[in-house]
């Protein structure tokens, strides 16, 4: 048996429509309401923002708690008489790294330095990709083939081996790179880091754009007399918002391993200052007789990365930017 | 009854006395002598890479890993050492020659008479006279040959004409005989019977080593030609009839190991068992780049001994496992790490500034970066101890509580800085963000969070730049590096000026390569010379006193440096000392016999057995 119709029909053959409140949504709205049905996007959301308040307040908040500051080494306490650290206690709740230091203050600093060179690295590439992805796609021709190219080459490159070799030079120098204007450290590592990042972002950008500058909107705008640039900003950029948040988002956590690993090579930030790498570079020493330098840093990374993924997977979805939608 | 029970008693006694005397002997060669036996192999990993600092050709190896097997395995000096631990291992004894030499003539004529029937190995296979040893000095002297250390025998007459091109032969050494060698000097030296002890001096054969000369010297490491009981591996099957028909021997691929056996022309009868005893059939040197594997393998009996570092779980597991404590062996090493301080760079170009840094740094927190007490005596002046005859032992002129460092000692000597306006703290704006260099090993890591707190108790904000390779930055002058944290510096024989002169003269301070870190004696004339910048002027200089000391003999000699030492220490202050560093090595239990050769500060291997 069929389900009755969920409508009749008068004597007169009228058709009576259910009185449906039709409401007008806007993008955001929709945006909205796909996201919050992910709940796992949403879990994702939670973690990311307990991590960037962490970033922000979490190394002096523990400090404070702790009473142990971040630099300080406890050799007498805290490591034993072979200089080997010691783990977990009710005064440091992640036990102390392989310099005597407290380590749960150096985790949290170091998610302020992870989130830093992530977020950083990953704006920088996001502007570099964009600029070159709407010129690019924008106005085609040489332009385009020049710049794509370009984007190719960035993309054909063995990332790790040069990122190795750029940030070993430039930290080899006392006075930095490029007469000084990449130092070594944290800036170093940003820059090689968006260096390597911003193709990605250019491709999608040139791609969008391609297909966005034949639309009738654009067309409406040019036969107005909009200048390019206007059309550039006022018609296509709006349009790439989503996309490029999508994308970022999930470039974050990969910017964020990338930095673990030239820290891991021991390339990274500098030894005084506190990263989830070259805690982890530590552990690889001394994982075998101090597993927490290994299971706090690490768990940080993991759950950071999986909340920025996840994240990252929910907008995508909620921004409609899948082809399958 | 009471007779018998006497006996008794004595007889146990005997026993029990000849039972401690044979563990005595046995503990105080630290070895186990009742099975030592010849033959079988010994394997030693190699952590890293051989890091040969001239290829292996013994005329400018630098390197006290490759004088470990030289001197004990492949080559013989005139003069050398029995290669044992301590004092009596840097004791002088007849090599090659029959005696060792009193300088004759006012000090400046040493004549060595040469011991017969003592032949090179193949190929070469002949009889070993002075004219080999006079070609190994004129090869050293020639800087196209790749010489690392002429420097110590410049005192030797017509030396410098030779090196310079402006002679033929070096005046100063003749050979009126196959057996006869004389050097004759230009002012009295001191140590010069410990320079000829180096291997750079051992005889080599001009029929061989004249085919390696010029940009391809150094290619002679592949064919050592030896003089002692072991040789490379193949050197019996290189064929010598031409240059151009002197292939590499077999046994030594310089990127992974390098294999020696018995020299079949070595005739034992012309050595001294307490020199060498050489119990091995055959040493297996195999590179290995991974220090934890290594010690995995020496744990499991496939290797027996190593040059690599113990890790600090390495040590503590060595150290706090009966069964294995007598398999890590702990040995002076002859060696001082120190943080340099350079005199021409604010603010420590200010004593005051010097001297509060000494009295701040935990010395023993940073000696936890190197594994903690094992890792050797905490430094508190320049030269280790057994080479000054413990003269300093007591000596300690910025004694803190348990090394550890004292605010209140350092804040009383930071009052009468410049850089202080009396509070004890550096405070003038010279005191902020000064560049300290240091290295990216993981005693480095360790160390560096440590100086920077201690600093930043009086006031000093270090900015620290990790670079691997940190010597090639801090041995420029103009790079003008207040303060680093890297250097090391061990002897190169057990004499106090292979410190002194290398650290402290002026003379030593050169544009590249220098080692006079902290430029002490620096002039404005070589600043500009080097091109440092900085306080160049009113830098204090110890050139009399280390000339002064150069010129002396015996105890006066050694009294002297430990003046110097002292001085140095209170009027110059150029470092932080913080650790005599002890040589570790840790060994299979297929080791029946094991020594450590103090000239080298390496194992002894002339003194090893397995089973």
């Amino acid at each position: 048996m069929t389900n009755p119709p969920d409508f009749e029909i008068s004597a007169g053959g009228a058709v009576a429509l259910p009185a449906i409140a039709i409401a007008q949504k806007s993008p955001s709205r929709l945006f909205w309401e796909r996201f919050r049905q992910d709940k796992a996007a949403l879990a994702g959301g939670v973690v990311v923002i307990v991590l960037i308040l962490i970033a922000i307040g979490g190394g002096p908040l523990a400090e404070r708690l702790t009473g142990h500051p971040q630099n300080t080494t406890y050799t007498d306490t805290m490591t034993d008489s072979f200089g080997i650290p010691k783990g977990p206690n009710s005064t440091f709740w992640f036990g102390a790294d392989a310099e005597g230091r407290d380590l749960f203050v150096r985790t949290m600093y170091g998610a302020r330095t992870s989130l830093i060179v992530g977020l950083l690295a990953s704006g920088i590439a996001l502007l570099i990709g964009l600029v070159v992805g709407l010129v690019a796609g924008f106005y085609g021709g040489w332009i385009d083939t020049a710049l794509s190219r370009s984007a190719d080459v960035i993309l054909a490159l063995p990332q790790v081996l040069i990122a190795v070799g750029i940030v070993a030079a430039c930290s080899i120098s006392i006075n930095g790179c490029v007469g000084g204007l990449i130092q070594p450290g944290m800036t170093v590592v940003i820059a090689v880091i968006a260096f390597f990042s911003w193709s990605y972002i250019a491709r999608i950008v040139r791609g969008y754009t391609l297909s966005l500058r034949e639309k009738e909107f654009v067309e409406s705008a040019r036969a107005l007399g909009a200048s390019n640039l206007r059309i550039i900003t006022r018609e296509i950029l709006p349009n790439l918002v989503g996309p490029l948040i999508v994308y970022t988002t999930l470039l974050i956590p990969t910017n964020i391993l990338f930095e673990a690993a030239l820290s891991y090579l021991g390339l990274g930030v500098p030894v005084t200052q506190s990263s989830w790498g070259s805690i982890l570079t530590d552990a690889s020493q001394l994982y075998d007789v101090a597993w927490w330098l290994m299971v706090f840093p690490g768990g940080f990374l993991i759950l950071t990365t999986l909340a920025f993924n996840l994240l990252g997977d929910g907008l995508r979805d909620a921004f409609d930017v899948r082809s399958d939608r | 009854m009471q007779r018998h029970l006497r006996k008794t008693i004595l007889a146990a006694a005997v026993l029990a006395l000849a039972a401690s005397i044979v563990v005595a002997a046995g503990s105080a060669s630290g070895s186990k002598t009742t099975t030592a036996k010849a033959g079988g192999t010994y394997r030693v990993g190699w952590e890293g890479s051989f890091g040969f600092t001239d290829a292996f050709d013994p005329t400018g190896e630098y390197l006290g890993n490759a004088w470990a097997l030289y001197s004990n395995l492949l080559l013989r000096t005139l003069v050398g050492y029995n290669h044992v631990a301590g004092a009596a291992g840097n004791v002088v004894v007849p090599d090659l020659a029959a005696s060792v030499p009193k300088p004759t003539g006012g000090g400046l004529v040493y004549t060595f008479h040469l011991k017969s029937g003592i032949k090179f190995g193949p190929p070469v296979s002949r009889e070993i006279t002075s004219k080999d040893v006079l070609f190994a000095m004129e090869r050293l002297a020639n800087a196209k040959d790749g010489g690392q250390y002429p420097f110590y025998y410049t005192v030797i007459k017509g030396w410098d004409a030779y090196a310079a091109g402006k002679a033929k032969s070096i005046s100063g050494i003749s050979t009126p005989s196959a057996t006869t060698i004389v050097f004759r000097l230009t002012q009295p030296t001191g140590d010069f019977i410990y320079r000829m002890a180096m291997p750079a001096t051992a005889p080599i054969p001009a029929e061989v080593a004249k085919c390696f000369t010029g940009g391809k010297a150094n290619q002679y490491g592949r064919d050592v030609v030896s003089s002692g009981p072991y040789m490379i591996q193949g050197m019996d099957s290189v064929d010598m009839s031409s240059c151009a028909s002197i292939k590499p021997a077999s046994g030594f691929n310089p990127l992974s190991s390098l294999t020696l056996v018995r020299n079949p022309d070595y005739n034992a009868a012309t050595d001294s068992k307490a020199a060498r005893q050489n119990l091995p059939d055959e040493f297996d040197f195999t590179i290995d780049s991974n220090a934890d594997d290594i010690y995995n393998k020496v744990a499991a009996g496939q290797l027996d001994d190593e040059v690599s570092s113990p890790s600090p779980k390495v040590l503590r597991k060595y150290l706090t496992t009966p069964s294995l404590k007598n398999l890590l062996k702990q040995n002076v090493g002859d060696r001082t790490w120190y943080l340099t301080l350079n005199l021409t760079q604010a603010p420590f170009d200010d004593i005051h500034v010097r001297k509060a840094l000494n009295l701040i740094i935990d010395k023993t927190g940073l000696r936890k970066a190197w594994g903690g007490a094992t890792a050797g005596p905490i430094a508190t002046h320049i030269v280790p101890n057994p080479m000054l005859h413990n003269l300093l032992s007591n000596y300690d002129p910025y004694k803190t509580p348990g090394s550890a460092g004292s605010v209140t000692l350092a804040k009383a000597a930071m009052k009468g800085s410049k850089y202080s306006n009396g509070d004890g703290m550096c405070d003038a704006a010279a005191c902020k963000n000064v560049l300290m260099i240091a290295d990216t090993r993981a005693v480095d890591k360790g160390m560096v969070p440590i100086i920077v707190a201690d600093a930043a108790k009086i006031g000093i904000t270090l900015k620290v730049r990790s670079v691997t390779g940190a010597y090639g930055v801090i041995n420029t002058p103009k790079n003008n590096i207040p303060i680093s944290e890297r250097p090391g510096w061990g002897k190169d024989y057990a004499d106090a000026s292979t410190f002194f002169d290398e650290l402290f003269a002026s003379s030593t301070i050169l544009a590249t390569g220098n080692t006079n870190y902290s430029l002490v004696g620096l002039t404005p004339a070589i600043a500009k010379k080097v091109s440092a910048s900085g306080t160049v002027t009113g830098i204090p200089s110890v050139d009399p006193q280390i000339n002064h000391c150069n010129k002396l003999t015996g105890n006066t000699r050694v009294s002297c440096w430990a003046a110097l030492d002292k001085t140095i220490m209170t009027t110059v202050v150029p470092w932080v000392p913080y650790l005599s560093a002890q040589n570790l090595n840790v060994i299979s239990t297929n080791v029946t016999k094991w020594n450590y050769d103090q000239f080298s500060d390496q194992t002894a291997y002339a003194h090893v057995a397995v089973k």
